[in-house]
């Protein structure tokens, strides 16, 4: 059943995908699950205001094999670009509602007066191309108005049922807009209405100048709101969990980019820093080859810990590509005997040319998971038709 | 002491120029001033404007020659002369932009510096930002409408990123949920469904740090050695992991791991349930992480907290003061602890 469904997929993306029809085919291998993964990609445009895409995989894990559908839409657009609408798999984002991944349709509607009305509704998905489905289905709308160039302010609802039972119905308010060349702003917020209390706040306001750009932002949410209305956790109550603080971009130079996160987190009792220092290196114009650096103080209470990645690729002749990833993370605390000390160090040697790409590495690492772990990669991909 | 620093700052300035960038070696951007205070065409050099839109209309060695008669190199000229990925910069546009330069002659009078603006004062990029265009094309229409195909082509594919609004800068992993919230359909202009459902699908069978394994500057969540610290992240953050994870994944993980389900050892410390109320720890942990006790005793584990919490059980309500729920008691997980819909 699951392979006549996969088939299915496949043919129907390359039925719709007339041209200019793009295919990929990506196998990766690795010591750790999953053991192998093939992922095949088709995107095509069938005619004017018309496109489909699929993504489907499967792997085998240590455990069992599997295959499933990440994705299998097919678009359509007015030609005024007013009304447009999706069908089949897809991911949904709701203004500030969490985005969920449905078996469904939606659509958009361009009303007059900058008006947008959009909605959903489909089954959620559940990994494995179950087809044995109980009364599972969520749903929702937004109504928003655009503002300035690039934003929008919008009310959203969202209701999804699980098994029949109410799992999360939400209400969500978003802005976000351009002020003027330099400056950005953006806000959300979203209400929990199954157990009345604001699950999630986020604000977000920029400024850019030649070489700088700042960004201050903050966020506030409540961990009880997140899960599912039929978790027994949900009832607890709401202990709001705060992250605030200032992100400083600066192009240094024309190939240094140094970025400061300088913030905060407020977990109930507990207020501990979120620092991030980060600097990018570009060893040529175009950036092929590269080294960053990063140093962050990051944890809340008992939890808190300070780390350092370092990352570097350098370019080879005959289109191949030398890359490490090194971190080193020490917690503050240990916990329960697993150490607090845990490196983690990937080195990969990389082939890029043209429709070809491949790639192995040797990843290692220490971690509460395993004391000690060493495993292997390789990829191999393909690309036919434009990239 | 502050000599000393402020000369090892210059002297290591000065040895790691060219690194930085701040001292160009190599291709040099190509020198469209002097050319143009020299009193040179532009249409001299970049011939075809008028004939074939699709092509680029760089200058050939042959069209240098006819003024430069004694090259000082064998090589092609624009191998030098051109900074470097100005020339990839000109063919991705062409790529993915409706453009012709024939239907712009006319209106700008043949002034190509009234959109190649930056060209006069030496910039690199050849191709004029988008506000540029709009100084005549209103585009409001097309713009509200997010019809960018009028003159984009291919946006999924083109790789070029926002230059003002939405630049994707900073932190844009922690910073894209709040701007996609009221900008999706801006977002749905470049990225196809697959970009969204990498990370936010439910069937995703690798992440892109894992696919891409290859590309350590690739932007992904849960990127190098995340499996280490996904405990302490998660508790920094408590309910960022629900965002994405119902509680059954971690249970499942966790329980083929053997931190939960039969036969573990608890992880607890002493004292995390007892009747005295100063050794409750557990209330207060789980008030301030309720997704971190879900991904061990979410699904059939919940009894274990009801074993205490129900109606007339020793634990008493577990609702903080003003609690409140639209969900009937005799629905889950109220009747949980609330057997028959009765209320304490």
């Amino acid at each position: 059943m699951k392979r006549w469904l996969i088939a299915g997929a496949v043919v129907a993306s390359s039925r719709s995908a007339a041209d200019p029809l793009t295919l990929r085919a990506d196998a990766l291998a690795t010591t750790a699950a999953p053991t192998g993964l093939v992922t095949l990609e088709a995107q095509g445009s069938p005619g004017p205001g018309l496109s489909a895409e699929a993504v489907v995989w499967t792997g085998s894990a240590a455990d069992q094999g599997r295959t499933d559908v990440l994705v299998m839409v097919l678009r359509a657009r007015t030609a005024n670009g007013r009304a447009s609408g999706r069908l089949g798999r897809f991911v949904e984002t709701l203004g500030a509602l969490r985005p969920v991944q449905v078996d469904g349709a939606a659509a958009r509607v361009r009303v007059p007066l900058r008006f947008d009305v959009e909605a959903y509704a489909g089954v959620p998905v559940v990994a494995g191309l179950a087809t044995a489905r109980t009364w599972d289905w969520a749903a929702g709308a937004r109504v928003a108005r655009q503002i300035g160039d690039g934003g929008s302010i919008g009310v959203a609802y969202a209701q999804q049922r699980d098994d029949g039972r109410l799992a999360s119905e939400e209400l969500g308010v978003d802005a976000g807009t351009a002020l003027g060349k330099r400056d950005d702003v953006a806000a959300k917020l979203a209400y929990d209405l199954a157990n009345p209390g604001i699950a999630e706040i986020a604000l977000t306001a920029s400024h850019r100048s030649r070489a700088v750009r700042t960004e201050l932002y903050l966020s506030d949410r409540a961990a009880s709101h997140l899960l599912p209305a039929t978790s027994l956790f949900t009832v607890l109550g709401d202990v709001p969990a705060q992250h605030g603080g200032a992100v400083v971009t600066w192009r240094a130079a024309p190939r240094l980019d140094v970025i400061a996160d300088l913030g905060g987190r407020r977990v109930d009792r507990d207020i501990d820093p979120a620092l991030v220092l980060r600097a990018r290196l570009r060893l040529d114009d175009l950036g092929t080859s590269s080294v960053t650096g990063e140093l962050r103080r990051d944890g809340a209470g008992s939890e808190t810990w300070t780390g350092a990645r370092g990352a570097a690729r350098i370019a080879l002749p005959c289109s191949l590509a030398a890359t490490t990833e090194l971190e080193l993370v020490v917690a503050d605390h240990e916990r329960n005997g697993l150490g607090r000390v845990w490196p983690w160090a990937l080195a990969a040697l990389g082939w890029d040319h043209g429709a070809w790409q491949a790639a192995i590495a040797v990843e290692a690492s220490a971690s509460p998971q395993d004391r000690r772990r060493v495993d292997v990669l390789g990829q191999l991909g393909r690309r036919w038709g434009t990239r | 002491m502050t000599r000393t620093a402020l000369a090892l700052t210059c002297v290591a300035l000065v040895a790691c120029a060219g690194v930085l960038g701040l001292s160009r070696g190599g291709p040099q951007p190509f020198p469209h001033r002097a050319h143009a205070t020299a009193g040179v065409a532009c249409t001299r050099c970049h011939t075809g404007l008028d004939a074939n839109p699709s092509a680029l209309h760089l200058p050939d060695d042959a069209v240098c020659t006819t003024c430069h008669v004694k090259p000082h190199d064998t090589r092609p000229c624009l191998g030098c002369h051109a900074a470097a990925g100005a020339i990839a910069e000109l063919t991705e546009a062409r790529a993915h932009l409706v453009f012709d330069h024939r239907q712009h002659a006319a209106p700008t009078r043949g002034d190509c510096m009234r959109c190649h603006v930056g060209i006069a004062e030496g910039d690199d990029h050849l191709r004029p930002p988008m506000a540029t265009c709009f100084r005549c094309h209103a585009h409001e229409a097309a713009r509200d409408a997010r019809k960018c195909d009028a003159c984009h082509r291919n946006l999924e594919d083109a790789q070029i990123l926002p230059q003002s609004h939405l630049a994707h800068d900073g932190d844009w992993m922690r910073e894209h949920g709040t701007r996609a919230a009221s900008s999706g359909d801006l977002c749905e202009s470049c990225h196809r469904e697959s970009f969204c459902a990498d990370c936010h699908g439910k069937t995703v069978p690798a992440l892109p740090a894992t696919r891409r394994f290859a590309d350590p500057f690739a932007a992904s969540v849960h990127r190098a050695g995340f499996t280490a610290r996904h405990a302490l992240e998660a508790r920094a953050q408590p309910g960022a992991c629900a965002t994405c994870h119902t509680p059954d994944r971690c249970v499942a993980c966790h329980t083929s791991r053997g931190i939960a389900g039969d036969g573990r050892r608890s992880p607890h410390p002493p004292g995390w349930v007892g009747p005295a109320a100063a050794d409750n720890e557990h209330g207060r942990q789980a008030r301030r992480d309720p997704a971190a006790c879900a991904s061990c005793h979410d699904g059939a584990g919940q009894a274990l907290c009801v074993g205490c919490h129900k109606v007339g059980g020793v634990g008493g309500t577990p609702h903080p003061p003003g609690w409140s729920s639209k969900l009937p008691l005799g629905a889950l997980p109220c009747r949980l602890c609330h057997p028959a819909g009765r209320a304490p």
